[in-house]
Formats: structure tokens, sequence, C-alpha cells
């Protein structure tokens, strides 16, 4: 409970830490403009190893040194002069369990994101194979972009186990993994046909007479959705849900222009490339902001980082009002409306459905719900739960604070896939020992790592809201 | 015949640098300090290696022994000494005759300056107050005091020179106008120190004693029975957590408290202040001053009144004035050094006295007093010292090119091989695992086994060797590490003993940083002491010994055993 309450603090703290103290704010540091100076962010570590005992890459991998050197410790070694990156950075998933686990606040993870980018930017061989397979990756959006045009041809290819043989030897693209599909009409091509924000306009409209008696009533709604690349590209259904969810509770949804949040970027290093997408998304979510709209977002690594990681790596002009104003989708609705009272009062008949628990006759569909690290940092881990409590017909089961260990880019690599597995056995165990065959959560790729590990079917929360609280729509 | 030829007494810079120089002019020398290498002022000093700007003004001879000094240490003790720069910054509203005085006298003593604007200050020193006017920059660095003394002991022992620690001098020998020798006391030995080993005393006759006991210098001329006026005046210096500067800050303006910083190691050290005091050994360490420092050197450095310190600490200037000057304000007393020829001055044959001066000029003072003794001698060598690189500072830059050989982390790797120079091959150079035993300054294993190789049981000895327990814990994480590898060579109530000892001194200098996080620091160290060690067990408790036999190995019980335990 507490932890959904935190994020609504009315002194949010995010605005703070982002307008830099007039007083003593710093010139240019390490010399190139990129770099930052976070050796005072030392001054806060009291040496506990609380991070250490929480990163779930350092319990795997015994050749990790843990979040504490990676973090703390290694910038207060640094000089101007004299500041190379230990390689282990790379070993880092950038799952950010670090920086909720330290009592102290210490700013791990932009410790992380800053070594990382400056290792990658001035000590990684740019031809070798790792750089090219990590920077791939890292521009999943722009290869998703392009698959997309063609989405049956590249499902087939990218099924085809040859083509991920070729993957695994030429790039160092774990084989292990399948593909995950594109969808055959993305997000927006479905929204542009749906007739964008004025077919919203009018739909949360409706809804607000329906709901709310009179038709000409208080000020507007209105919300901008940052999809991300995978509910676009790969999940639309997510994206229409999360999109009907928002107008039936009278909200009119505008869809900016957006370029991926920079995820896979920041945990790969490649902090040219997602300064390039942050800029645009800052731009035209601060225009949104700008038009009386707050922002949501479905997917929690893409809340994260425009929460949390814009501000401290980057400081375009509306940095800090997106990040003051971004919200998870649901949250967002817990704080404004009774989402909790409308799931109380609704019901669903979900299929597929859960085992029927011996002894229970209502039949509920049982989920086994993950909360992804990025939610955990932003305080909504026992969100999707509570929700579904309130629900008649469907109920989840936490299967536990670990980590899924895919960490976005980091189970894909062929180096860490072993790794990978070893972080999420736990998870799935859980998974399987949980009354429940469908998986759930929030965030896309941790839901890869959900289905591989178990072969379940894993749906988003928002999917969930809209069977139970949105009547059928046939566009 | 006598047990050596030169006695030096005092294991400081001068001292230190004394042995050295004779040593290799082929002299027999033995150096006898009370505590450990370091002990006194030279441990407790500043880091600053003088460009020279800060006497260009007041005092320009000084000015130009320090510029010639500071380029011989870069060459010969490139392991100590960090070229980091310094700017003499002008803030808005100081004055402009100053700064020109400042820049002109740099010229005229051949030091090389540079003038800077606001932004290009700013843009070197990124932390530098947005008020400031201009900056001159000169070549002042930082320097590692620990490791210079320790360098030059080395020196001088592989040139045959004998050094005790803790060894004291309590009595100067004479036979009537000559002095013949020196009384010691060896706190545990003679030889490395061992905790729980008995001292004796022993006399070492020589045919000359130096007398290089800094602000002490006063108490051993008394001894010999001659007057030494020396003026100690301590000075505070507040050591931060991290470095917010990488350059040398020096405020630009006539001589006062608490306007420089500079960076050493991982740390910044914020200075200074300057009381006089009776006794170099007690005297008062007060908040004031601390406060002072913090508050004023902000100005320069906002930052730094956020900024996390570690602990703060005093040093003694060895300040000499001739008989009759009868200074008034002690921050006017010269910072020059005086060779005092106790045969022409006090008709005392076989005593020489070194006082005052600065660690920058510590070799050329040493220099004088060996061409003076040598001169007594009969010796006709010639100094070598400016020439002759430290161990460690041999060879160093070919060295800095294979840091990664060693399997450590990079920054563990750069930090040791800094530190160790021309040495790093020799000492990280290991047949099994080499873990880190500090992690707040990156020691490894292998260099805190060679400091105890050089030091005994003396952990504090080892930490001026290597830094570790110097960073932000303070030693919380990493005492007992360095403790637990005393054993076995030494047994376990000497490891404990020593274990207490470091400890207690680490303690000592974070009085003075009890606030914010230093003050979390200490209670988590006392959390993790206290229920781990059973450190906070009451001392009127118990005869000391624990009986180990008890515990057990770590192995799994066997279950007889669990059963006759359970019976206690
Ligand atoms: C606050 C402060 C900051 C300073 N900052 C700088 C700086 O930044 N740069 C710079 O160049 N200089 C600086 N100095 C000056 C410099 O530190 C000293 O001039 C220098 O270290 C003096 O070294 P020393 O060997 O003469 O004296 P010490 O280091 O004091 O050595 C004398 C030694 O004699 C030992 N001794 C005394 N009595 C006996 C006895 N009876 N038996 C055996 N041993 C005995 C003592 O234990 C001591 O170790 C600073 C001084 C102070 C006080
Ligand atoms: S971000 Fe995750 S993987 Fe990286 S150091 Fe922190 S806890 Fe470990
Ligand atoms: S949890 Fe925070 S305070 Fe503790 S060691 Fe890690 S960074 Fe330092």
């Amino acid at each position: 409970m507490s932890e959904t309450e935190d994020v609504n603090d009315p002194g949010d703290v995010r605005e703070e830490e982002t307008v830099e103290s007039d007083e003593f704010e710093p010139v240019q540091v390490f010399g190139d403009s990129e770099s930052m100076d976070l050796r005072p962010g030392s001054d806060d570590c009291y040496k506990c190893s609380t991070c250490d005992t929480n990163c779930p890459v350092a319990e795997v991998d015994d050749e990790f040194p843990g979040p504490k050197f990676q973090g703390p410790e290694q910038w207060r070694l640094k000089r101007k002069d004299d500041r190379e990156v230990d390689d282990s950075i790379t070993s880092c998933s950038n799952c950010m369990r670090c920086d909720s686990a330290c009592p102290s606040d210490v700013p791990l993870s932009q410790m992380h994101n800053t070594a990382r980018g400056e290792f990658v930017s001035e000590q990684m061989e740019k031809l070798s194979r790792e750089y090219v397979r990590n920077r791939i990756l890292a521009n999943y959006g722009t290869l998703a972009r392009l698959g997309s045009k063609v989405p049956r041809l590249t499902n087939f290819v990218m099924g085809n186990s040859l083509v991920q043989t070729l993957n695994e030897k030429l790039l160092g693209i774990t084989s292990e993994r399948e593909f995950p599909e594109f969808a055959e009409e993305t997000f927006r091509e479905w929204w542009e046909k749906r007739g964008g924000t004025a077919a919203s306009k009018e739909r949360a409209q409706e809804a607000r007479a329906q709901r709310g008696g009179a038709k000409i009533e208080r000020d507007e709604k209105r919300v901008a959705y940052f999809h991300g690349c995978y509910s676009n590209y790969n999940t639309p259904a997510v994206g229409k849900a999360t999109v009907r969810v928002f107008e039936r509770f009278g909200y009119e949804v505008l869809v900016p222009p957006q370029q991926c949040s920079g995820t896979p970027m920041f945990a790969n290093g490649m902090l040219e490339d997602a300064r390039r997408s942050a800029e645009t998304n800052v731009r035209e979510l601060a225009a949104a902001i700008e038009d009386g709209a707050d922002v949501i977002a479905s997917c929690t690594s893409c809340s994260m980082a425009l929460r949390q990681e814009y501000p401290e790596l980057f400081d375009f002009e509306g940095t800090a009002s997106v990040a003051a104003r971004t919200y998870e989708a649901a949250e967002y609705l817990r704080l404004h409306e009774d989402l909790d009272g409308a799931l109380a009062d609704a019901e669903v008949d979900l299929d597929p459905v859960g085992t029927e628990v011996e002894g229970e006759e209502d039949g509920d569909a049982e989920f086994a719900y993950h909360a992804p690290c990025h939610a955990r940092n932003q305080g909504i881990a026992g969100q999707a739960v509570e929700l579904l409590d309130h629900l008649d017909g469907a109920s989840a089961e936490d299967v536990g604070p670990s980590c899924s260990g895919i960490s976005g880019t980091y189970g894909w690599k062929a180096e860490k896939y072993d790794a990978s597995m070893e972080i999420g056995a736990e998870m799935i165990e859980h998974m399987e020992e949980a009354d429940a065959e469908t998986g759930l959560t929030e965030c896309p790729t941790c839901a890869m790592q959900m289905e591989h590990g178990t072969g379940y079917d894993v749906r988003h929360p928002m999917e969930v809201l809209e069977d139970a609280l949105v009547d059928g729509e046939s566009a | 015949m006598t047990d050596t030829e030169v006695v030096v007494v005092g294991g400081g810079s001068t001292g230190c640098g004394v042995a050295r120089d004779l040593a290799m002019r082929g002299v027999d020398v033995t150096l006898v300090e009370q505590g450990n290498l370091t002990h006194g002022t030279t441990g407790r000093m500043h880091g600053l290696l003088h460009s020279g700007g800060r006497y260009a003004v007041s005092d320009q001879s000084s000015a130009q022994e320090c510029i010639a000094e500071n380029r011989v240490l870069r060459d010969i003790a490139d392991h100590c000494v960090e070229m980091t720069g310094g700017q003499f910054v002008q803030l808005e509203g100081d004055p402009d005759e100053y700064f020109e005085e400042k820049l002109a006298g740099c010229r005229e003593c051949g030091i090389p300056v540079e003038v800077l604007s606001g932004q290009q200050a700013r843009e070197e020193e990124p932390y530098l107050t947005k008020s400031v006017k201009r900056a001159i920059r000169v070549p002042d660095g930082a320097v590692d005091p620990f490791r210079l003394c320790v360098a030059n002991a080395a020196s001088a022992e592989e040139h045959g020179a004998r050094i005790e620690t803790h060894a004291e001098v309590v009595a100067v020998l004479k036979n009537g106008t000559q002095v013949t020798g020196v009384e010691v006391r060896h706190d545990s030995g003679p030889g490395k120190r061992e905790h729980r080993r008995a001292g004796e005393r022993e006399t070492i006759t020589a045919d000359h004693v130096v007398n290089a006991a800094g602000a002490w210098a006063g108490q051993l001329g008394e001894m010999a029975g001659a007057d030494v006026a020396v003026r100690p005046s301590k000075g505070a210096m507040v050591v931060t957590n991290c470095r917010q500067v990488d350059t040398v800050i020096n405020r630009c303006r006539p001589k006062g408290d608490a306007d420089i910083v500079v960076p050493h190691e991982a740390t910044a050290i914020l200075g200074t202040t300057d009381v006089e005091v009776d006794d170099p050994e007690d005297y008062p360490e007060e908040q004031w001053e601390v406060d002072l420092l913090i508050d004023e050197l902000s100005k320069l450095v906002p930052i730094l009144g956020e900024a996390r310190t570690v602990r703060s600490f005093w040093g003694v200037r060895p300040l000499y004035e001739p008989p009759g000057a009868a200074t008034e304000d002690p921050t006017d007393i010269t910072r020059d050094y005086f060779l005092l020829d106790h045969a022409d001055r006090d008709d005392l044959a076989g005593l020489t006295t070194i006082v005052g001066g600065k660690f920058t000029t510590y070799r050329l003072m040493a220099e004088s007093v060996a061409d003076h003794v040598c001169g007594k001698l009969g010796v006709s060598a010639d100094c070598k010292t400016a020439d002759v690189p430290l161990p460690g500072s041999e060879d160093f830059s070919v060295l800095r090119e294979y840091m990664d050989e060693f399997g450590l982390r990079s920054p563990v790797g750069r930090r040791s091989v800094q530190r160790l120079g021309s040495r790093a091959d020799e000492v990280l150079t290991t047949d099994g695992p080499n873990p880190v035993l500090c992690d707040c300054e990156a020691v490894t294993r292998a260099e805190v086994r060679d400091a105890i190789e050089g030091s005994g049981t003396d952990l504090n000895a080892v930490r001026i060797r290597t830094r570790a327990s110097m960073g932000n814990c303070q030693g919380g994480f990493c005492c007992h590490r360095m403790a637990a590898e005393l054993h076995p060579e030494y047994d376990e109530s000497q490891s404990r003993e020593a274990l207490d000892e470091l400890f207690q001194e680490r303690w000592k200098g974070q009085r003075h940083a009890l606030w914010g996080e230093q003050l979390s620091q200490a209670a988590l160290n006392y959390a993790l002491h206290a229920t781990t060690m059973n450190r906070d067990r009451d001392p009127a408790e118990g005869d000391g010994t624990l009986d180990f036999g008890r515990f057990d190995s770590g192995a799994p019980n066997r279950p007889e055993e669990t059963e006759a335990r359970d019976g206690d």
C-alpha cells in the first residue's frame, strides 16, 4: 500500500533533483561535455553492501564485482585525467535494483549508466563484434521499424533456426531465444486508422457523459501515451487496451510522435543514441504537457527512463517537467480515479483461464504475476496484485521479488544467456508452483523471459483491466 | 670506535632526507624515531608540493627554493607526486593589487605562470564559485609525505643505514663539550616493531648527532644543554571524502587562514590555521578551526559546504626564531630553515640542528646538513640526491604501460601502481589470489603484506605505506582484514593489539567529522564491530584472553560435539 503512496508524494522530489543548485552548478567536469562528475555522489555511500546483496547479477556471476564497486567506489577513485572504467561495467544489466536497495540515496544507476557510456565511447573497440551486437540490440526500435514493414517475412526469417545460429555465431545473440513476433498492424497504424486524437476525444466525451451525467463538464482530462517500441511493433493489444481503459475513464488520449525510451541504449552504454531519442521524446512530451496532458506509459522501463534516467543523464529543456509528470498507466488511474472501486463493481470472464483450484468453484482466472525491477523502483511492485484483488473473476499471485534475469537486452547476449537463466530460475520456479498457467507483468522483456522459462502466455495488466472495464470496441 | 658515524634523530621528511643523503655519500648512519616514520609534522601536513607561488610576494628566496625543489621532486619522486597544477584565484572583491603583485612575484622567482579568465578557471575547476574574477595558474602539485619518507628511508637502508622506529631518544650523551651519541628507549625491539615484545634501552655512540626533531628540536636541544627556540604553531586540516577539485586551489589574498584546498589521492584537504602552542605533543584540537575551514573555503568552492568530511587533523609547524627576534604574531615568523652548528653557537661539538623550512624543500635542507656534517667528518663525497630517483620512481614511465597485467580491476590496478611506482611488479605479482582488502582506497592483500614485511605489527605504518583504512569508511571495513594478515607470523594477541591501535588512530580523526554521512558511517562501523567482534565489550570484564578452542572450525558440527556443547 504505502508503496503506491510514496509516488503520490506532493513534494515530488524528482523536480527538485533535476533543478541544479545554482550555487555549485559545475561548468563542465570531465573535459568532454558528455561525461558528468559523479564523485560527490560517493559521499552518500557508507559501504553497507546492501546494494551488493540485492544485485541479481552479482549473485550468479562471480566475476562481477557488484554495484558498490561499480558505483561509489569506482567513481570515488577517479581523477580528472585518469578515469578509465573497468570493463565489468558491461556486465551490469541495468535492472536498477541497487538503486532501490540503497538506504542512503547513492545515485547508483546514474553512476553505472554514465560509466558505461564512458566505457563504450572511449574504451570499446568500435568494430568489435560485441559493440556491433550491442548497438543492434540497443537500437531495437529501429530494427523493429524495418522489420514490421514486412512482418510476416521478418517473422519467418527470424524464426528460422539457420538465421538464429548465424546470429549467435556472427553477432553473439543467443539462439536459445525465439525472436518476438512482429504484429501485422502496428499500434500507431491502428491508432491512425481509428481516427487518432479526434476519435479519442469523442470516445472520452461519451464515456464522461455516460458515467458523469452532463456532457459539458469540468476540465478536459488528457493523457499523452508513451507506448514504447514493443507495444507498437509487437504487442499492439497492450497499447489498444491502455487507450481504451483511459477513454473509459473519460480521458482524451494523445499519442505524440516518439522514439525508443532509451532503456536498451542506457543498458548498453550507447548514450549518444539515447540522447537523440530522449531529445525527441522530451520535446514531444513537454509539448503535450503544455497542452494540459500528463504522460502515461504501459511499459515500466519506459516510465522509469522518463522519470529517472532522463533527468539524471540529460538536461534538455522540459526534462524535469516530463520526469515529474510521467506515470505508469495503472498507477495514474489509481491516483486520479477510483480504479479500485470500478474494479470492485466489475467482473471478468477470461479466457484462457487458470487451472481450477480444488474446492473453489468460482474458477477465477489465475495469473502468476512478476513485478519488473523497474516497477519496483517506481514503488508499484504490489499494484497489479492489489488491483486484481478487487476484481471478481481474476486474481494474481505474486511470484516473488526476484529479478526475471533478462533485463532487456542482457539475456539476449550469448555470453550472458546462462547467467540470465540462473537469475530467472527463482521466478520461473515460483511461476510453476503458482496456481496459474498464465503470466502477468508490465514489462515486455520480463514477459519474454517468463514465456521462455515456462511456456505460459503472458498478459499485461492493462489487458485485464480492458476486459474488466471496457465494453467491446469494433474499430 | 663508535657504533655508527652519524645518528639522525627524527624520522620526518628532514631526518629521512638527511639519512639518505649521508648514506649515499658512504657515511654510516643510524636514524632513530620515537614513533613510526612521519609520526611528527610530516605525517600531519597539507600535502602541497609548493610551486613557490605562496611565497612569491612575502619571501622570494623561499619561493625560488620551492620551484627548484618542485622540479627535482617531480623527477626523483615521481611516484609520490601528482602534478595537479594549481590556481591562485581572485574572487570579486579581492584586491587587484595583490593579484598583480603575486603575478609579478612569481615571474621574478622563475615560477611559470599563466593568467586565466574567470571562465577558464571554472572550466578547469568546475566547482569553483561563479564569482571567480580571474586566476593565476602555477605548477603546484600534490605530494604524499608518507610515501616520500618511506622511500627515503628505504633508499638509506639500501645504502647501509640503520633505521629504528619506535625508538625514542631519552638522553644525549656527552663527554665534556663533545656530544658522543644518544640513549634510546625501544618500544619493542630493537628491529621491527612487534606488539607485546618487550623493549629495551640502547646506547648508540656516534661521531656526530643530527637533531632533525622538528617541533621537538627544542626538547632535544635541552637534553644536550643547548637552547633551540622552536615556536610550534598548530594548523588544522579537514579531509573530504572525495575530490571536489583536481588542482590545488589557493585564494589570491595576502596571507590568511583557510585559503587553500589540495587534492590528495581520492580526497581533498582543506587548510589551514596558524595558532602558537606550547607543547607540540599536547595541544587543543578545536571545532572552530574545522568550522572556519569549511565556511571560508566554501566561499571559494561552494560544494564544500555540503561535502562529506571524513576526518580532521592537526599538525605543528616547527617554526624557528633566531635568538632575539621575538616576533609577536606566529604567522609572521619566517618559514625559512636554519642549520645550527652547535660547536660554533654553544661550544658543543658533534651536534647539528636542522629546523624550520617546509616539506617541499626537505631535500635541499638535507643536502646542506649532509654537506655540513661531511665537512666535520672529513668526507668529501658529493650529494647525489637530486639526480638518483627514489625506490619506486625508477623507470616509472615504462611501468605505467603495464598496469593491466596484475589482473586487477581498472581503478584498483591504477591506484596500486601509482602508489608503488616501479616497485609494482615486485609487490603485485603473486601466485595466489590477490583480493582487495581496503575497498575505499583500492589496496590489495599483496600490498598490505609487502608493507607488513617492512614494518612488523605496526599497522599504522602499514596504513601510511598503503593508504589502507584511509578512505571513507575510515577503517570500519578493513582494519580487521589488515590485522588478519599479521597472522600466522604474529600471534593472535599481537594482532589484536595492533588492530586496536589502528582502530583508535582512525577514530581519533573522525571525532571532528561526526555529522551527516560520516556520523552514519561511524554508527555503522560501531554496530558492525560491536556485533561481529564484540568490540563494545566491557573492558573491565574478563582478562582479555579468549579461548579460541571453543569456537568451531566453521565445518558442520559432528553430533557428539553438539551434545558436549549443550552441557555448558
Ligand atoms: C599544518 C601544516 C601544513 C603544512 N603544509 C605543508 C605543505 O603543504 N607543503 C610543505 O612543503 N610543507 C608543509 N608544512 C611544513 C612541513 O610539514 C614541515 O616543515 C615538515 O614536515 C617538517 O619535517 P621535519 O622532518 O623537520 O619534522 P617532523 O616531521 O616533525 O619530524 C620530526 C620527528 O622527530 C621525532 N622526534 C621528536 N623527538 C624525538 C625523540 N626524542 N626521539 C626520537 N624521535 C623524536 C618526531 O616524532 C618526528 O617524527 C606544513 C606544516 C604544517 C604544520
Ligand atoms: S543495475 Fe542491477 S545488475 Fe546493475 S549493478 Fe545494479 S543491481 Fe546489479
Ligand atoms: S547500498 Fe548504498 S550505502 Fe550501502 S554500499 Fe551500496 S551504495 Fe553504499
